[in-house]
C-alpha cells in the first residue's frame, strides 16, 4: 500500500493537483464539485471511480467532454457501488492472477452518488455491496433533494422542506417525514467506517476520507451538499449556509468505526438557533408565516434531541 | 495455480453443466452472478468449481439481476473476462444494463437459459426472454442442444472479446430440455479450450492508469444517434465474417461444425420450418420422416445466430421454396411472431417470395411432438402445391380449446 | 470537433482524459501545465465561464495566502502554486463569488467586478480597510 499523503494545514494541501476539471456543467457555487475535490485531493494514489445518474453525472461526462483525470464509469441511476464493486473484483482477480497492467499501483475505488441514488433507488445495491465486504467508498452527495431533475423530494428530504413533489401551499408545510437515517443504516452493516463530513469542515474531511482509504472494506461517507439552486441561497454562499447546518447541528459531524464505535468530530463553540439555518433557504421559507411557526420549534428540539442521542451513542461506545 | 480436471473424452452433462464447464475453461476472471430457475446451476457449479480450485477468478454472489449485470459491467470495463447466467424474470431485470453494457462495448458473456415470463408465473421454456434482449444490441447464439452450449459457451468469449467486435455475447438454451437433461457431451480438454481462447487482452480497461478512460458518457441530441448508429454499423458489418473464422478455428480443434444459419434438407426443399432451440432436432426429425412417408421435400432452417440477424444467408437458403412456417415459441401478444416478420422481411427481396404461416407454440414449456411438426409441414405442402397461402396466417399449436389462428383466412 | 461522423469515434463511446498516445504516470502530482490534456478533457474547454456575469479579481498584495479561496472554490479556478495565491483561471471560473465570501483579509484581497470591468481599473478602486464594528 501506498503511503498515504501527508496534509497537516491547508497550505501544504494546497500544493494538491486537482483529478476533477473545471467547464464540467455543475451550477455555480454547487458544493458537489467542493466535496468532490476534497474526496480526491485526499489522496495521490489512482483511482477507479463511479458516478450514479444525477447532477454530478449529467455534468461532468457531457460528450463530448469528461472533467475526470482517473478512470470512471457511469451506469445507472441505481448501480453506481456495485459498478465499483464490479471493478474492484476485477483488480483483485487480475492480481491474484499476475496479470495487472501496472501492479505496484493499487487503486482507490470511489462511487459518487446523490441521496436520491443513495437513500432511494439505489439502496439495495449499496447494501448488497457492503454486505459483500468490496473494497471501495461510497460517498454521498447529500443535498436532500433530487436535484437533477427539478426539486422532487428524496427520502433525505427533511419535515418541512418545500419540494416540486412536496410543494408547500395554503393548506401544506411541504415534506411530511423526517430524513431518513442513513448513517445508521450503514453502520448496522457492520461496516468498517461510517462517517458524516461537510466540506466546510475540510480538515475533519480530509481526515475521514484518509481513514476511509486506509480501512479495508466498504466505507460509507455521508456528504451534506448544500444546493443553492433547490435550498435556494445565493451561488456565493455555499460555504456560509453550510457552516449554518454544522453549526446548529442540523448536520452534526461525527463518525461511526465497526458499526460499534461513534465519536462525534466537531463540536461548535457556539451553536446558533436552527431557526438561523432554515431562515437562510428558500425551501423553509414557509415556516415562518404564522401558522407554521411551530415547526420551527419542532425542529429545534428534534435537533436537540440528536445531539442528545449521538452523544449517548459516543459514550456507550466501547473505548 | 488453477487446478486441471481431467475431462473423459465423452461426458455426461446436462446443458447446465456444460455451460458451466464452459465459464470454468474460458478461466474467467470475475463472475458476477444471481440464481434463478432455470439457469441457477451454471452459477452454483462455477461456485463448487472455485470451492475446489478449479478456478481463481472473483465470484460476485450478489443480491439481484440487475446488480449481477452492473457487477459485469464495471468488472468488464475495468479490463478482463466477465460472464454470468440467468433466466426470464431474471433477464428482464437486467433489461436495463443490457443496453449499457453493449453500448459501452463490453465483452460479457451471458448465458440465458431461457424460460417463459410471467404472469402467470412459469418456470419452463419458451423464447420469451429472449426476443427480449433482441434489441439490446448483444450479439445472441442460439444452441439447439447440451453440446452447442458448451461450444457457443467458449466461441462467445472469442467473438465478443475481438478488438474489432467488443460486443457483448448471450449464448441462449431452452430451459430444462436443454439445461436439465443430460446427454454426452464431447468437451476439450482443459488445455486445447484454453488455449482456443487464450487470456483476455485488455482494451481502454479502467485498471490501465496510465490512459485514464471514461466510461457511460452522456450523449443528447447532438450526439447520441451516431454513437448508435456505429453500434449498429458494426454489428452488420464486423460480426458475421468475425463468427464465421471463430467457428471453422473451432472445428478444427472439435471437429465440430458451425454455421450461422443452420440449414437442413434444404438442397431441394419446397416447404421448409423456421424454428430456434432444440425444437430445431425435433424440426430435423419430423422433416425426414415426411420426406419418408408423404415425399413432401421438407427442410428445415434452424438460427444460430439471432443477432445480428443473417438476412443475406436465410435469404439465399430460401430462394427456392415455396412455403415457410416461422415458428415462434413467444407469445407476440398482438401481432405476428418475431421469427415471422423477420423472415417475411427476407423472402421478399427473393424472386420468388413463398407462401407465409407462422406457428406460435410451446409457450411455458408446452410440448410440441414430432407428429405436430409433420402436421406443420403437411399444411405447407398444401400452401406450397397451390402456389400461395392456404388457411390463416397464424395459428397457436397445441393449445387447449377451439383452434386458435388470426390473419388471413 | 463538431463535425465528427459515427465512423470518428472510439468504440463505447469512450472518452480519454488525455491524449491517447501519452502514457501518465504521476498525474497526482503533475501540474496542469504539464498534462497532456486531450481535447476531449473539458480542461480543454471554457464553455461554462461564458456564464459568467461577475468575475473575482485578485489583489495580491493584501493576499495572505490562507488558502481558503483554493479549498472552497467548485470550479478548481484558484491557481495556487507552493502553498502561494498566483490567481485566477477564467477559462474555468463561472463566477459564483464563493472565493470572495470566504476570503477571510480586511479589505478582501478577492473582489466581484462585471464581467467586464478592466484589471487595472478594479485594483484603483479597491476599497479602504473597514473598521472593525464593535
Amino acid at each position: 500500500m501506498a503511503e498515504q499523503k501527508k496534509i497537516k494545514n491547508l497550505k501544504e494541501f494546497s500544493k494538491s493537483v486537482d483529478r476533477f476539471e473545471g467547464s464540467n456543467l455543475l451550477c455555480p457555487g454547487c458544493a458537489h464539485s467542493i466535496i468532490v475535490r476534497e474526496v480526491l485531493n485526499a489522496t495521490n494514489d489512482d483511482l477507479v471511480l463511479s458516478a450514479a445518474t444525477g447532477c454530478l453525472e449529467v455534468s461532468t461526462a457531457v460528450y463530448p467532454y469528461t472533467s475526470w483525470d482517473a478512470s470512471w464509469i457511469h451506469i445507472g441511476f441505481e448501480n453506481a457501488t456495485t459498478a465499483v464493486a464490479g471493478a474492484e473484483a476485477m483488480y483483485k482477480a487480475l492480481k491474484r492472477k499476475g496479470r495487472l497492467l501496472q501492479p505496484d499501483r493499487p487503486p482507490k475505488f470511489v462511487a459518487f452518488a446523490g441521496d436520491g441514488a443513495t437513500y432511494d433507488i439505489g439502496f439495495q445495491w449499496l447494501s448488497g455491496t457492503f454486505e459483500r465486504g468490496h473494497d471501495v467508498m461510497h460517498v454521498t452527495l447529500d443535498n436532500e433533494v433530487y436535484a437533477n431533475t427539478g426539486g422532487q423530494s428524496s427520502s433525505s428530504t427533511p419535515i418541512g422542506s418545500s419540494t416540486t413533489t412536496a410543494p408547500a401551499g395554503r393548506v401544506s408545510y411541504g415534506e411530511k417525514r423526517v430524513k431518513k437515517d442513513m448513517m445508521s443504516i450503514m453502520a448496522a452493516h457492520g461496516a468498517p467506517y461510517v462517517a458524516q463530513v461537510a466540506p466546510n469542515k475540510w480538515k475533519d474531511m480530509i481526515k475521514k476520507i484518509q481513514h476511509g482509504f486506509a480501512v479495508e472494506g466498504p466505507v460509507y461517507i455521508n456528504a451534506m451538499s448544500a444546493c443553492t439552486t433547490e435550498w435556494r441561497f445565493d451561488v456565493a454562499d455555499t460555504i456560509a449556509v453550510s457552516d449554518l447546518a454544522t453549526d446548529s447541528l442540523v448536520f452534526p459531524l461525527y463518525e461511526i468505526i465497526d458499526g460499534e464505535t461513534w465519536n462525534i468530530t466537531y463540536r461548535p463553540k457556539n451553536v446558533i438557533p436552527v431557526r438561523d439555518y432554515l431562515a437562510a433557504q428558500g425551501r423553509f421559507k414557509h415556516l415562518f408565516k404564522p401558522e407554521n411557526e411551530y415547526l420551527i420549534d419542532e425542529w429545534q428540539q428534534r435537533i436537540d434531541k440528536e445531539w442528545v442521542r449521538l452523544q449517548r451513542m459516543e459514550e456507550n461506545s466501547p473505548r | 495455480m488453477t487446478e486441471k480436471m481431467e475431462l473423459k473424452s465423452v461426458e455426461v452433462w446436462d446443458g447446465n453443466l456444460a455451460a458451466a464447464h464452459s465459464l470454468r475453461q474460458a478461466q474467467v476472471d470475475v463472475v458476477s452472478a444471481y440464481p434463478i430457475t432455470p439457469s441457477t446451476p451454471i452459477v452454483e457449479n462455477y461456485a463448487k468449481f472455485l470451492a475446489n480450485g478449479y478456478v481463481e477468478g472473483e465470484y460476485m454472489m450478489v443480491e439481484s439481476e440487475h446488480a449481477a449485470m452492473s457487477g459485469c459491467i464495471g468488472a468488464s470495463a475495468a479490463g478482463g473476462r466477465v460472464a454470468t447466467a440467468t433466466s426470464s424474470q431474471g433477464f428482464a431485470l437486467m433489461v436495463e444494463t443490457l443496453y449499457q453494457a453493449s453500448g459501452m462495448r463490453l465483452p460479457i458473456v451471458l448465458h440465458v437459459v431461457n424460460r417463459a415470463m410471467a404472469a402467470p408465473l412459469n418456470v419452463n421454456g419458451d423464447h420469451s426472454d429472449m426476443y427480449l434482449g433482441r434489441d439490446s444490441g448483444w450479439i445472441q447464439l442460439d444452441s439447439f442442444r447440451q453440446q452447442e452450449a458448451y461450444d457457443l459457451g467458449l466461441m462467445a468469449f472469442k467473438i465478443g472479446e475481438d478488438h474489432g467486435v467488443r460486443l457483448p455475447v448471450m449464448v441462449h438454451q431452452d430451459g430444462f430440455i436443454s439445461s436439465h437433461t443430460a446427454q454426452n457431451i464431447f468437451p476439450l480438454s482443459d488445455e486445447v479450450a484454453y488455449s482456443f481462447l487464450g487470456d483476455h487482452q485488455p482494451f481502454n480497461a479502467m485498471l490501465d492508469f496510465e490512459k485514464p478512460a471514461t466510461y457511460g458518457a452522456q450523449t443528447e441530441e447532438n450526439w447520441h444517434f451516431e454513437h448508435k448508429a456505429q453500434q449498429h454499423h458494426d454489428l452488420m458489418t464486423k460480426v458475421f465474417s468475425k463468427v464465421e473464422e471463430v467457428f471453422a478455428e473451432y472445428e478444427k480443434i472439435s471437429g465440430r461444425k458451425y454455421r450461422i444459419v443452420e440449414d437442413f434438407m434444404m438442397e431441394d426443399a419446397e416447404v421448409a420450418i423456421i424454428a430456434m432451440g432444440t425444437t430445431v432436432n425435433s424440426a430435423r426429425l419430423a422433416a425426414k420422416i415426411i420426406r419418408e412417408k408423404e415425399g413432401i421435400k421438407a427442410g428445415v432452417v434452424g438460427i444460430r445466430l439471432l443477432r445480428p440477424f443473417p438476412f443475406e444467408q436465410i435469404k439465399e437458403v430460401l430462394k427456392d421454396v415455396k412455403a415457410i412456417g416461422t415458428l415462434d415459441r413467444s407469445s407476440p401478444n398482438g401481432t405476428v411472431g418475431m421469427l415471422h416478420n423477420e423472415i417475411s422481411g427476407v423472402v421478399i427481396e427473393n424472386e420468388k417470395v413463398p407462401a407465409m404461416k407462422n406457428y406460435i407454440y410451446g409457450l411455458g414449456g408446452r410440448d410440441i411432438t414430432i407428429q405436430m411438426l409433420q402436421d406443420i409441414f403437411k399444411e405447407l405442402d398444401v400452401s406450397a402445391k397451390a402456389g400461395k397461402r392456404v388457411g390463416p396466417i397464424q395459428k397457436f399449436i397445441n393449445v387447449r380449446g377451439p383452434e386458435l389462428s388470426f390473419l388471413g383466412k | 470537433m463538431e463535425k465528427r461522423g459515427w465512423d470518428d469515434f472510439d468504440p463505447g463511446v469512450i472518452l480519454f482524459s488525455f491524449e491517447k498516445d501519452k502514457k501518465v504516470t504521476d498525474i497526482a502530482t503533475t501540474e496542469p501545465e504539464n498534462r497532456p490534456y486531450s481535447q476531449s478533457n473539458s480542461f480543454s474547454s471554457d464553455q461554462a465561464s461564458g456564464w459568467r456575469v461577475e468575475k473575482p479579481i485578485f489583489k495580491q498584495d493584501l493576499c495572505i495566502d490562507c488558502q481558503f479561496c483554493w479549498i472552497y472554490c467548485p470550479d478548481m479556478s484558484i491557481i495556487s502554486r507552493d502553498k502561494k495565491m498566483v490567481g485566477v483561471d477564467y477559462d474555468h471560473c463561472k463566477g459564483c463569488g464563493i472565493c470572495v465570501e470566504v476570503c477571510p483579509t480586511n479589505p478582501k484581497s478577492l473582489l466581484m467586478f462585471v464581467e467586464a470591468k478592466e484589471e487595472a481599473e478594479a485594483l484603483a478602486e479597491w476599497p479602504e480597510k473597514k473598521k472593525e464594528e464593535k
